[in-house]
């Protein structure tokens, strides 16, 4: 029981929506639930059965009512279980959080949640656990963490209780008193923002707050305040405000008590871990950045200490400190040294590398004292960092690519803003670092190393682009690459593409793909493999795309490669590279020179059209001749017109250019997978299998019924088959893109061996806004015993893709496999009465698989005639107005039967049972127990 | 300050990955939800997000040359916070996604962003950044410390302490601590320990005698040319490691690092944060200016409150005039043959005692080895088992002369190809030295007995230890046209 829940709970994490699918979410609660209160069960894995809670709350509780139950259930075995089990218990109030918090849909509280707040601080207050069993997990911290939380989903929540946490600290001696500092500086925090909210509020409530009395106002404040749940959204950071937005509390110079607060807490920070430091300090700065009475200067103590930390936390706040503050904590000097040890953090060798690149940006982002530019959004480049001081971070081919792009990327700013673009040593020292990544590649580099040349050469045109000397070089430089590699094409294409989108005043792309074009044409043909072909030919399709490039050479290159006799290649038939060929005639054919080529690419096409080895090209190349020859040029760029990407697809894909849309292509011939389940299908309400109506029959019958029935199943065919009705609807995930849906194949795969192979079923449509289709299932068991069904679909969208989908399982559930007898129809009651007896009493025997067994529960007497009339009515032998005892027959195909006679007898209503299938007993009890609980 | 979830990744160089464990914090994504309104996108799931992430980190589908959404090269800064496009159910953009990997394993996590909604913050505004990184770091540490079982089963067994370790270091989605390495896992119990606060950092109290052992571990690298146009580079850096076994809540001890007289100062100097105090001038010296002589150089002295594990009391950086191991490395190529010809000088001012002092003589781009004629004038040559590196074992010590030679031929004529790498083609190679001189420090940093105090009852205890050894010593081949870039390229351009 226990270890098949434990896998459910990993399945369940795994994939949430994968799961629920197969069962519902109130089963697998009720399951946790059972088992949580099970005083049997193991302990640890209780803890684990608690992760679904406290993960996905809000799926297992989607309701108010659910999150109120699952709480009430949560804290009554919290109440339950024994002390010893610190790991359980303290588990049990992080999932308690989690489910008050989350499973309430509109930041509404649930009425659970002041008895879970007011055991929270019970806990938090209760320190006999040090006299106690010394648990290496004190429930005070995780209770103290838990408020903590909560104080920050409902800001203002503790705000009456400041003086309670700050007294539990000053006393607590153990570790703990960093979980009560936490908390009360979080609420400190908290309520220091909510009087700069208020109107009149200033040093008479500040000081109310600190030392107050909490019970009287508490009380008061729940029902009025912030407490009571409306209106009180997670803050955002304070200090993190629109420029210059932080709110201000105005107290005149006396707050004595808030003073006092910070520093004592101060001076205990360095007793702190250093995240939990870290979180304090903050905290406090943004407290001092709303107090004008205090000064930041109540900080410098720490200061120095913070300065030199390794740790990067701890630095950090002293980051935002700075931030926050400027030069009324940092004097320049400070700033100076501040700004340098960034410098140095950012390339030492003892730090990790995430945490060097951190530093990087912390330097592009620097708080300075007096910023000459305003603008917060763009990386701008402190004024302390010279070229100078750069120089510590230039980088260098032993980077890794991370390192060595976000350097290149901080030293191209640096050399920007120092202007060097003339004669510049440090723009030399980029270039040539550029050169030496670009060996690499040449010499065969891996993958990264190449991405990365790539990268560094993009950073590089975008800062330098009008310096022309490198820039030409570098095409230069590029060209040679692309010739000795040109599986490279793609990235010299990206590379192009790039640069035109990000620079669109600079001509660099245009002369790049300018010269490509130039050194694959006056590459010898006879030196070049089918491989490069390919790339050439991605590479001058391109080329051929911009219309200010002459396409002269891309024809004199075509026409080499075509003539049979010159090379093997194009004899060959190869389908891609003729679709390659294609490729580059379908862009020349709407290139805006056109005319000055038309000859030669005519001559091309025909001879395309009429010698090359595969027939499907030279359908193609006869069609572009075709529209050559025939068409105006304006017609001509309407019909190959060029359609942006998107919906147009499908009117994209009309016959011409189907084939030559290397990319297009795949993606209108592969099939895709969708991510989510798009599609599912639910249980239709199938009417109720009518009772029929029987006519009486004419008389006794003298054959013996037994054998007449059993006749008839000589025939395999004979009531083999179980109709499931099924919807095919849209699952909640809303993707526009499937919508609408047409030519829906569903395949069917088994779990297991019960029942024969299903076919698949096709389905015309669905569409979102329409009524959705009913799909009928037809299953043959082997077995009849419920199982579950895996589906997949096929389907083709709006925009001509084909889409591959895995859809929810669908269960086959026990009841589903019922069929009334399936006596002749002439029948009527009375033969099938005498089929009832006849089955019995054979059964009753419980010979060979034959098995009988009684069922018993509490039911009044009304309650167990609606039962039957729901339940059993299809299946009734006996007339449904004998109300003293009600037979039923379940037939489940191929030859199972389940006999019932129902009575109420006098302490309980019997259902006894008769089968000629022992195996259906535990079936047929867990449906009887479904049915009855109900 | 928060993270909204957790996931721990095995990959084998991005083959066969999987979500090892993951976690979800869902008051915390709850609190996401609320500040971001509008602009909320929710965390996927696993299968989902290993996908998008491999491909972020370029660890995906290896075998295609070009994927247009993992190669394309505009330029965005993917480390240490990435972004991670979402497509369903609702398109948009997971930021910021920390990740860090060492070797397997792969650790990310997505902090949350504590902004108003709309504007994207830069990194260093969120504190939570820098916590993810700690935080992660910290994790990692904890599933990849040395056990004692092997290395796939202490990873296995670690993760099932995850669950149980989470719970205590962060509950609810805000990292309070990080994770006990080391042999105990769980800290001690609570215990109150009178007036005095003790640390969240001292996880229980230490009884019996004082003992306090400090070591200076130094660090030194090199890039080595001999070429007039490349300048030779080096570097020194040094760790302070203390592991100090003191009773007391907050005991005191204070160590002091000390120069020879005419050392240069030591600079970038970082404390670890158990350190009360710290003087200015402690910090003032740094690489990345000019050292204009005035600098303070020392005693350094850390008062400190010692956590009850090992750890790194602080490190530095520190700018010696000479490398310990001058090189000379010539190759030149005849007819089938390569010439060989090393040269390695031991400085004067170094210890000429070493624990071991190893140079590795690999050939990229080759056949294996085949004849190999080449004498050395000390210590033993090896040629490796795949035939395409010389092992040269110079021992303990070098020669008086302090000076060591290698000469003669080496011949190219394996059956098969040796390994190829695309720095070293053509002559370009190196030498990479590899050496440990016990009881000694090249800046002359040093820790004496005497200076550690500690303020206790009994008397403690002290045991200080000296080491040097080499990281990154390479010495190029001078003969070699295209030499890679500078290591680290001090004169300023």
């Amino acid at each position: 029981m226990a270890s098949g829940l434990v896998e459910k709970v990993s399945a369940f994490c795994r994939s949430p929506s994968r799961f629920l699918f197969g069962t519902s979410s109130e089963v697998f609660l009720a399951e946790l639930l059972r088992e949580l209160r099970d005083d049997r069960a193991n302990y640890t894995v209780k803890v684990l059965l608690l992760s679904p809670l406290c993960e996905y709350p809000a799926l297992l509780c989607p309701s108010d009512s659910v999150g109120e139950e699952t709480a009430l259930e949560l804290m009554s075995i919290f109440t339950q279980s024994p002390p010893k089990f610190v790991q359980f218990r303290s588990q049990l109030l992080v999932a308690l959080t989690c489910v008050l918090t989350c499973s309430s849909d509109v930041s509404g509280r649930l009425r659970a949640f002041p008895d879970f707040l007011d055991l929270l601080l019970q806990l938090a207050q209760d320190t006999s656990d040090l006299h106690g069993d010394a648990a290496p997990r004190s429930l005070r911290a995780t209770a103290c963490d838990c408020l903590r939380e909560m104080e920050a989903l409902y800001p203002g929540l503790l705000s009456q209780r400041l003086e309670l946490l700050g007294g539990l600290r000053h006393q607590e001696t153990s570790r703990l008193h960093q979980a009560y500092a936490g908390l009360q500086a979080l609420v400190l925090r908290n309520a220091v923002y909510q009087l700069t909210q208020e109107k009149e509020a200033g040093a008479a409530r500040l000081r109310a707050l600190l030392g107050g009395n909490e019970s009287v106002e508490c009380e008061a404040d729940q029902n009025a305040g912030p407490a009571s749940g409306k209106d009180s959204a997670p803050l955002s950071s304070v200090i993190l405000g629109p420029m210059g937005t932080v709110p201000t509390l105005h107290t005149g110079p006396d707050c004595k008590e808030l003073r006092s607060a910070l520093s004592s807490l101060l001076e205990e920070s360095y007793l702190f871990t250093p995240l939990s430091q870290a979180a304090l300090l903050y905290r406090l700065t943004e407290v001092v950045a709303m107090v004008p009475a205090i000064p930041p200067t109540i900080f410098r103590a720490q200061l120095l200490r913070l300065l030199g930390t390794s740790e990067v936390t701890l630095l950090h706040t002293t980051l935002l400190m700075k931030s926050a503050f400027t030069d009324s904590l940092f004097s320049s000097e400070d700033e100076a040294f501040l700004f340098k040890r960034l410098v140095v953090l950012s390339q030492h060798p003892l730090l990790s590398t995430p945490e060097k690149l951190f530093y990087m940006d912390c330097i592009l982002h620097f708080p300075e004292n007096r910023p000459i530019s305003c603008g917060d959004s763009d990386e701008a480049l402190p004024v302390l960092l010279t070229p100078r001081l750069a120089s510590a971070l230039l980088p260098v081919v032993f980077n890794d690519s991370a390192t060595l792009l976000s350097r290149f990327n901080l030293l191209s700013l640096v050399y920007l803003e120092a202007g060097e673009e003339e004669d510049g040593r440090g723009l030399e020292y980029l270039y040539e670092h550029l050169t030496s990544l670009l060996r690499i590649v040449e010499s065969g580099g891996r993958r990264e190393n190449v991405v990365t040349f790539f990268r560094a050469a993009f950073l590089f045109l975008f800062h330098f682009h009008h310096v022309e000397r490198y820039c030409d070089n570098l095409s230069q430089q590029l060209c040679q690459l692309y010739l000795q590699h040109t599986r490279f094409a793609p990235h010299l294409i990206n590379l192009a593409d790039r640069t035109q989108e990000k620079l669109p005043d600079s001509s660099w792309a245009l002369g790049l793909l300018k010269a490509l074009q130039r050194v694959i044409s006056e590459t010898p043909i006879s030196q070049t493999t089918l491989p490069d072909l390919r790339w050439h030919l991605k590479v001058l399709t391109r080329a051929a795309e911009e219309g200010e490039i002459s396409q002269h050479g891309t024809l004199r290159f075509l026409s080499g490669i075509i003539p049979p006799s010159s090379s093997s290649l194009s004899s060959s038939g190869d389908w891609r590279l003729g679709n390659g060929i294609l490729g580059v005639c379908r862009r020349l054919l709407v290139h805006p020179s056109l005319e000055s080529m038309f000859i030669p690419l005519a001559d091309i096409l025909q001879h395309v059209a009429g010698h090359y080895g595969d027939t499907d090209i030279r359908d193609h190349a006869r069609l572009y001749y075709t529209l050559l020859t025939t068409l105006s040029r304006e017609k001509l760029a309407t019909v190959l017109a060029h359609h942006a990407e998107g919906g147009q697809q499908v009117k994209k894909r009309t016959l011409s250019c189907l084939m030559t849309e290397g990319e297009g292509l795949t993606s209108i011939l592969t099939i895709h997978e969708t991510e989510v389940a798009i599609i599912r299908l639910i249980e239709a309400d199938c009417e109720q299998l009518e009772a029929e109506d029987l006519v009486q029959d004419e008389a006794e019958r003298g054959e013996p019924v037994l054998e007449t029935y059993r006749a008839q199943f000589s025939s395999a065919a004979f009531a083999s088959q179980v109709t499931l009705k099924f919807l095919l609807t849209h699952t909640e995930t809303r993707d526009a893109r499937f919508d609408q849906l047409f030519s829906i194949r569903l395949h069917f795969s088994l779990t297991d061996d019960h029942y024969s192979e299903l076919q698949d079923l096709s389905v015309p449509c669905l569409f979102r806004e329409r009524p959705p289709p009913v799909v009928t299932l037809t299953l043959k068991p082997r077995e009849p015993y419920p199982s579950s069904l895996h589906v997949s679909a096929i389907f083709t969208t709006q925009d001509g893709l084909t889409w591959h989908t895995t859809l929810p399982d669908i269960r086959v559930c026990f009841q589903q496999i019922f069929l009334p007898l399936p006596a002749p129809p002439s029948w009527g009651r009375a033969g099938r009465q005498a089929v009832f007896a006849g089955l019995w009493e054979e059964m009753s025997s419980e010979t060979g698989e034959c098995a009988s067994s009684l069922f018993c529960c509490q039911l009044e007497e009304k309650a167990l005639s609606a039962l039957v009339e729901k339940h059993f009515l299809p299946f009734l032998v006996s007339d449904p107005s004998h109300k003293d005892e009600f037979r039923a027959l379940l037939f489940l195909p191929p030859q199972s039967h389940v006999l019932l006679k129902i009575s109420s007898e006098e302490d309980a209503v019997h259902f006894r049972l008769a089968t000629d299938n022992w195996e259906l007993l535990p079936h047929i009890n867990d449906y009887l127990l479904k049915i009855t609980a109900s | 300050m928060s993270l909204r979830a957790l996931w721990i990744i095995s990959h084998e160089k991005g083959e066969h990955a999987s979500i090892r464990f993951s976690r979800r914090f869902a008051t915390v994504e709850l609190r996401a939800k609320r500040l971001s309104g509008s602009s909320y996108v929710a965390v996927p799931e696993d299968d989902c997000f290993l996908q998008l992430l491999l491909t972020e980190l370029g660890l995906s589908g290896s075998k295609q040359a070009f994927v247009a959404q993992r190669d394309d090269c505009l330029y965005r800064p993917r480390s240490p916070a990435l972004e991670l496009h979402i497509t369903a159910p609702v398109k948009g953009t997971l930021w910021p996604v920390l990740a860090i990997s060492q070797a397997h394993l792969t650790l990310a996590c997505l902090p949350l962003v504590d902004a108003s909604p709309g504007q994207r913050p830069p990194l260093s505004s969120l504190l939570s950044e820098s916590q993810g990184l700690s935080f992660l770091a910290g994790l990692q540490t904890f599933l990849l410390a040395p056990g004692s079982k092997q290395d796939g089963e202490g990873l296995v067994s670690r993760l099932a302490l995850l669950p149980s370790v989470l719970l205590q270091v962060c509950p609810l989605g805000t990292p309070l601590e990080l994770p006990l390495t080391g042999t105990l896992a769980m800290p001690s119990p609570i215990t109150s320990a009178g007036i005095q606060k003790q640390p969240a950092w001292r996880t229980g109290l230490y009884r019996g005698r004082a003992v306090v052992n400090v070591s200076v571990v130094e660090t030194v690298r090199s890039m080595q040319y001999g070429n007039r146009s490349r300048q030779d580079l080096w570097d020194v850096y040094g760790t302070v490691a203390c592991k100090c076994e003191v009773e007391g809540v907050l005991p005191n001890v204070t160590v002091t690092l000390s120069l020879p007289p005419n050392g240069s100062p030591l600079q970038d100097i970082l404390v670890h944060p158990c350190v009360t105090s710290l003087d200015s001038s402690v910090l003032t010296a740094s690489s990345v200016e000019h050292w204009d002589g005035s600098a303070f150089s020392g005693p350094y002295k850390f008062p400190f409150s010692p956590p009850l594990e090992p750890f790194i009391l602080c490190s530095y950086t520190s700018q010696v005039p000479v490398p310990p191991i001058l090189g000379s490395y010539q190759l030149k190529e005849e007819e089938s043959q390569l010439h060989v010809s090393v040269v390695l000088k031991l400085h004067e001012s170094v210890k000429n005692s070493f624990e071991y002092c190893d140079a590795h003589l690999p050939f990229y781009n080759r056949d294996q080895m085949g004849v190999v004629e080449v004498k050395v004038s000390s210590g033993q040559l090896d040629v490796s088992k795949e035939k395409n590196l010389l092992v040269w074992a110079l021992g303990q010590k070098f020669p008086k002369t302090r000076e060591v030679t290698m000469e003669g031929k080496i011949l190219f004529s394996g059956p098969e190809p040796g390994p190829s790498e695309p720095l070293c083609t053509g002559l370009t190679a190196y030498i990479k030295l590899y050496f440990k001189v016990p009881d000694t420090t090249l800046s002359g940093c040093s820790v004496d007995q005497h200076s550690v105090q500690v303020y206790s009852s009994a008397k403690p205890r002290i045991v200080t230890s000296r080491e040097l050894h080499s990281k990154d010593y390479w010495i190029w081949n001078s003969t070699a046209f295209s030499l890679p870039h500078n290591h680290k390229h001090k004169s300023p351009p």
